[in-house]
Formats: C-alpha cells, sequence, structure tokens
C-alpha cells in the first residue's frame, strides 16, 4: 500500500445533490453514534464525484459534525475509496500475504513493466489505473485481482494478459 | 483509601490498591510493565501490545496489562519465556521500519523505544529489505515537529487532540507498514496545549521546535516547581543545566503530575514562559542611573525609607507569602501604606475550562489572606499622598501602559526591586535586583487554594538575593523562609496548622471561610 494521505484539491467546495442529500438525511438517523455515518458519505461521495476530493472530506465532516482528520484515516484506511480520479478499468491487485506469495508481483512487474503503470498511477489514455491493496478476503484462491469491483480469482501472468484483452 | 488486594507477580506475592489496571498498580510497588499506548490521563487503547502478561490459570492466559484490572489472588506473569518472547517480538517489529537515529534524536535518553530495547531485546535486525520511507521534519504547527519515520503508531497524541483538547487535528492515515501520523491538508495544530504531544509520545517522533537540538536531556537537572505564569499554579519541572564557565540557565518547563491541580498537563504559555526566567534580568544595582555595589544600594533604600514622610510600597502578586509577608512587616516598620494592586495581572477573557486562568498572578490568594489591599481606589489615594513609591517587583504595565497611574508616578520618587528588567522599573532613582522563582523556595497558593511549596532550582552566576534577603538588610524581622512561619500561622486562620516544611507534594487543599462548604 502506498501513502494515500496526499489529497487532491478541487478548488471548488463540494456539497451533496438532492438525491443524495436526501439519502443522507434518510441513513443518518439509524446511527446512535452519528460518526458511524462517515464511511457510507464517503461511498456517496465517490458515487457523486467518482473520486474523493478534500473538499468533500471537509464537506462530510462538516456535515457529520467531526473533525476533518477523522474522516482521513477512513478515507486512507480503506482502498475501495478512491482518492484520485480513476481510470476507465481500476486494477486492484491484492498484496498482502497469500498473494504476495502465490505470485501477485508476476502481475504487478507486468502492469509496470508492459503496460507503464506503477501502483498508484494511471494510463495516459485514461483506459487503466492501478492500486495495490490489502487483503481482499480471497487468500483461498489467491492471487486476486479486482478490476471495477469484480473479482478475478487464482490469477496468473498469462489469465492476466488475457483478462485485460477483453477489456475495450 | 482505597480497598488493598493481593495478587502474584511472577510468583511473589504483593499488595496493591483495587480498581486500577496492572500497570499503574504494579507501578507503585516499584514493578514496571513496559507499554507504549497506555497512558493514565487517556486511558488503555490496547494497540501497541507490549503490555501483554501471562495470567496463571487465567482465561485468556495472555493479556494487555492496561485493559486488566487488578484481581486478589491473580498470579500474574512477567518474566516467563512466552512473555519474554512477545516483548522482544513487539519490539523487533516496533523496529523493523524505525530509522534507530539516536544519536541525533532529540528523545534520546528519555525514549521508552530506546529503553526498552536495552531492557528486552538488545537484537541486531534481521530484516534485509528497505525500510520504508516517510516525511520528516513535518511541521505540525504550535511548535510541534513530527517524525514519521521514528513513530510506533501508539496514537497517544491523536486521542490527546480528541479527548482532552477536543480539537481533533491529527488522526493516523493509510494502513500497515504506511501508516502514519498526520494532520488535514491545511489544518495544522491550533490549540492552546498542543506541545504537551511532545511529552506524551514515548518516542521521538513528536520534538519540540522550541528544545529540539538545544540540549541532551541526560545534563538537565530536573527541579519541581510550581509555573508562575497564571493563577492555576501548575506544577512542573524546571529542566537546566549550566555548562562549563557559563550560566545556569534553564532549557524547558514539562509538566508534573498533580491531579488536585493540573493533572498530568501544562498550556504551552506556561511552558513556554521558562524564557522570561532566562531573559532580560536586572542583575546589578543602580543608584540614579550609576552602578553601585549591593551594599550601598540597600544603604540608599534604607535612608530614603528613613526620610519618606509617608512611603508607598507596592508588592507583586506572585511573590510567595513568606516575602509578602516580610514585605508587610518592612511596611510597619517604615510606617508605609501597602499595596498588592495588581488589575494588569487579570486578562479578562484569556482564560478556559480547562488549565489556564485570567489571571496571571501566581499568588493572589496570598495577598487576599495577608489581608493585602489590591483595590485600584486606596492605591491611587496612597500614590497621592506617597513621596517614596518602593515597588516590588510589581508589573504595572503587565497589560500595557496604565496612564493615570504613570502620571502619578511621574511625581514621585521611586525605588524598584525587581527581577527584571521593565518599563516600569526604568524611571526608578534605585533599582535593586532579586532573584526571580525559579532561585528561591517558598509557598503560594493557588485559585482554588492549593497551598503548595517550591523549592529554590537555579543558580545564577549573578545572582539576583531573594526579596527576603532585601527584607531583612532593609531592617525586617524575617530571617528566611522559615521563620516567616509563626507570624504566617498567627495571622491566617486558615494556614494556622500548616507545617511549610510538611507540605505533600500535591499540596493542601485549605479550608478557607468562603470555601468551607464548598468541600476539597
Amino acid at each position: 500500500m502506498s501513502d494515500r494521505s496526499q489529497l487532491i484539491s478541487t478548488g471548488e467546495s463540494f456539497a451533496f445533490d438532492a438525491e443524495r442529500d436526501a439519502e443522507f438525511e434518510r441513513l443518518v438517523v439509524r446511527y446512535p453514534i452519528r460518526e458511524s455515518m462517515i464511511m457510507p458519505a464517503l461511498w456517496m461521495a465517490q458515487e457523486q464525484a467518482g473520486w474523493i476530493s478534500a473538499e468533500a472530506i471537509e464537506y462530510i465532516a462538516d456535515r457529520i459534525g467531526t473533525f476533518p482528520a477523522k474522516v482521513l484515516e477512513l478515507a486512507t484506511f480503506y482502498t475501495m475509496y478512491q482518492l484520485k480520479p480513476v481510470g476507465r478499468y481500476h486494477i486492484c491487485v491484492c498484496r498482502t500475504l497469500s498473494c504476495w506469495l502465490r505470485g501477485k508481483q508476476d502481475i504487478v512487474d507486468y502492469l509496470a513493466d508492459e503496460i507503464g503503470i506503477k501502483p498508484g498511477e494511471m494510463t495516459e489514455d485514461g483506459k487503466f489505473s492501478f492500486e495495490e491493496v490489502e487483503c481482499l478476503g480471497h487468500c483461498g484462491t489467491a492471487p486476486v485481482v479486482q478490476i471495477n469491483g469484480e473479482f478475478h480469482e487464482e490469477m496468473d501472468l498469462k489469465k492476466f494478459k488475457a483478462l485485460l484483452a477483453t477489456l475495450t | 483509601m482505597a480497598e488493598m488486594v493481593k495478587l502474584f507477580v511472577n510468583g511473589q506475592e504483593v499488595e496493591v490498591e483495587s480498581g486500577k489496571n496492572l500497570i499503574d498498580a504494579l507501578k507503585v510497588v516499584g514493578i514496571e510493565i513496559p507499554h507504549f499506548c497506555y497512558h493514565p490521563a487517556l486511558g488503555a487503547d490496547g494497540n501497541c501490545r507490549m503490555c501483554l502478561v501471562g495470567i496463571e490459570d487465567g482465561r485468556p492466559p495472555i493479556v494487555p496489562a492496561c485493559k486488566t484490572p487488578v484481581q486478589a489472588g491473580m498470579k500474574v506473569l512477567l518474566d516467563a519465556e512466552h512473555i519474554k518472547k512477545i516483548q522482544h517480538d513487539v519490539l523487533e517489529f516496533e523496529l523493523i521500519n524505525h530509522p534507530i537515529d539516536c544519536p541525533v534524536c532529540d528523545q534520546a535518553g528519555e525514549c521508552s523505544l530506546q529503553d526498552y530495547y536495552m531492557k528486552y531485546s538488545l537484537d541486531d535486525s534481521r530484516m534485509r529489505v528497505d525500510q520504508v520511507a516517510k516525511a520528516k521534519r513535518m511541521d505540525f504547527g504550535c511548535g510541534v515537529v513530527h517524525d514519521q519515520e521514528r513513530c510506533v503508531l501508539c496514537a497517544r497524541c491523536v486521542r490527546f487532540t480528541r479527548q482532552i483538547t477536543k480539537t481533533g487535528e491529527l488522526g493516523i492515515v493509510n494502513r500497515t507498514d504506511a501508516a502514519r501520523v498526520t494532520i488535514f491538508p491545511g489544518r495544522p495544530l491550533n490549540n492552546r496545549y498542543a506541545l504537551n504531544i511532545v511529552d506524551l509520545c514515548p518516542v521521538g517522533a513528536m520534538t519540540s521546535q522550541d528544545f529540539r537540538f538545544r540540549q541532551r536531556v541526560w545534563f538537565l537537572k530536573k527541579d519541581a516547581s510550581i509555573c508562575h505564569g497564571c493563577s492555576r499554579g501548575c506544577n512542573i519541572y524546571i529542566d537546566h543545566h549550566r555548562e562549563k564557565y557559563k550560566d545556569d540557565i534553564i532549557y524547558r518547563f514539562r509538566p508534573r503530575t498533580n491531579l488536585l491541580v493540573n493533572g498530568y498537563f501544562i498550556c504551552d504559555a506556561g511552558r513556554l514562559s521558562y524564557k522570561e526566567e532566562n531573559e532580560n534580568r536586572q542583575v546589578t544595582s543602580l543608584i540614579e542611573g550609576r552602578q553601585a555595589p549591593f551594599d550601598e544600594t540597600i544603604a540608599a533604600i534604607r535612608q530614603k525609607l528613613d526620610q519618606a514622610r509617608k512611603p508607598l510600597i507596592l508588592i507583586s502578586p506572585d511573590c510567595s507569602l513568606e516575602q509578602m509577608w516580610a514585605v508587610r512587616r518592612v511596611s510597619t516598620l517604615y510606617g508605609a501604606s501597602l499595596s498588592g494592586f495588581s488589575d494588569a495581572y487579570v486578562k479578562a477573557g484569556d482564560g478556559d475550562d480547562f488549565l489556564i486562568n485570567d489571571d496571571k498572578a501566581a499568588n493572589r490568594r496570598g495577598l487576599e489572606l495577608l489581608g493585602i489591599k489590591t483595590d485600584r481606589k486606596s492605591f491611587i489615594e496612597a500614590l497621592q499622598k506617597t513621596d517614596l513609591f518602593v515597588n516590588f517587583n510589581n508589573d504595572l504595565h503587565f497589560s500595557g501602559v496604565d496612564e493615570e497611574i504613570d502620571a502619578l508616578l511621574g511625581t514621585v520618587q521611586s525605588i524598584a526591586v525587581c527581577s527584571h528588567q521593565r518599563d516600569v522599573f526604568k524611571t526608578a532613582s534605585i533599582i535593586l535586583p532579586i532573584a526571580s522563582y525559579s532561585e528561591y523556595g517558598g509557598t503560594i497558593i493557588n485559585q482554588d487554594y492549593v497551598l503548595q511549596a517550591f523549592a529554590k532550582a537555579v543558580v545564577k552566576n549573578e545572582a539576583g538575593k531573594d526579596m527576603l534577603e532585601v527584607t531583612r538588610l532593609l531592617g525586617g524581622a524575617v530571617i528566611d523562609a522559615r521563620h516567616a512561619w509563626p507570624g504566617i500561622r498567627k495571622s491566617v486562620a486558615c494556614l494556622a496548622d500548616v507545617d511549610p516544611a510538611a507540605i505533600p507534594a500535591e499540596g493542601i487543599k485549605l479550608q478557607t471561610g468562603e470555601d468551607a462548604n464548598v468541600g476539597a
């Protein structure tokens, strides 16, 4: 995992749109501790803008009534939250023990050498972005690659190349 | 007194206070359990795993000591092989990415990681991979400098900003070996207690911009004292050192735990007020601007006091109880009016609901209990009538120029007995240097009527005399601090039973008339 705490600022203020605003109010009453709303709120911000900016985090903190640093903790802990714009296909490669032992590095090296993206980077055409993530919970079928939220298990370099070829 | 329970540590029976966790309870009887994240002010977090201990026949058999209350009959294992291995392994884990730059680290000498390594590990690193690089010398604001690589992620700093100051500037971002403490971009530390983070940090990750690289901690002499920055009377350590051929210099103040007064912390303003003890000091005696020997200056002051028709003596509200008493005796001797007028020391609205008080006078309660008037009206009346004004270290300009008083001061001959060079003393025809509070011992009473004693810490090369010595040389009857007490006891009801030599470290909560109903 790389450092995710270098937030990107859009220079424009962020606010939920009408639909998400209503959704926020519907959900927030469910939680006895208001701060529990941080994670759903981060999801909603990501759905709305595609990724989560510094302004979005400040907005969520203000809206919930907590410290921005606390929202930042959660946003950087979970790699499912995108803290910068991602490509059309966002590739997550698990780097935790089982996947590492079972050869995730071949896939990481391939992406670096052949596709030209290191962890945290995006191709110039915006097609692929790539991130190394912590355990995805499929250790029994390691190594695991997740593309736009979809799991691809028991990967090896050959299968991975074939998989990329299907993505247009 | 809390109930005592008996338990066993490594097979040895010990008796400890109930209701505490193992770390606190065993510390009292001299048994150390290593820990990073636990701090009595912040509670148990259980994240560092350094305090894991074995419980013989316990379920579970291994527990974090910080979260485990003592129980009668408990069999605690600290030196069993499997516990030693845990301590050793946790340290190895902490040291994987630690830069081990102790020779240039300010924490060296007072670092938990360093101490525990020497005690529980002493192994070479087995790591053959590159260390994770993180940010160094991060300016977190408020004079706190952060080194992410030295951090052990105990989260004491984060919990401090959330639980104590409730400002929440800090957080731990990322996870695994990329985890680090940081601020939200553009929102640095912004509270008046931030430098406590430097003390709380068990390692060298948080250092003070003010103190770092200035002195090695093992050279510092650490003397207990009381902060004179406001009427709270926070307990402090004065860390000072005399380098060879140089003067005794104070390098920092640190909080000293006193649950009756300040708890575990002090404010940043008080912490940095050590500078005032070093700087701008009055060191020479002056008569009409001419440098004069001390004895000659004293004689000149005596002569002026003898000749004066109606002298007025003003005393500082920062003086010790003994000094106030001695000055009161001197004022009687010369038939002088005595005032403790010090409205300038009150900065209305500056205080908060934690430690900082509006009143910046350390011993205003002392003036009150000794019956020394502090009101403006009587001071101005006395000033209008007087032909000699003797100021015992009272900074009338503490909150800026006071034009009405300055106009009156301009018309009268004045003498300053002062520890610092200040504007308000400049007009004095005679100036006599005296010691400041780090250089004498005495007692003071804080806003909440807690009587506390403090001792002399610093010995300057050009030492100003204790104010008590000055009053004695002016003919006063008080020889030293101890000698003031029979008179004080007789004069102040709530101090009647106090033995100044036997004031406990946490002080004595006085039962005064108005306070008696409130209770301690």
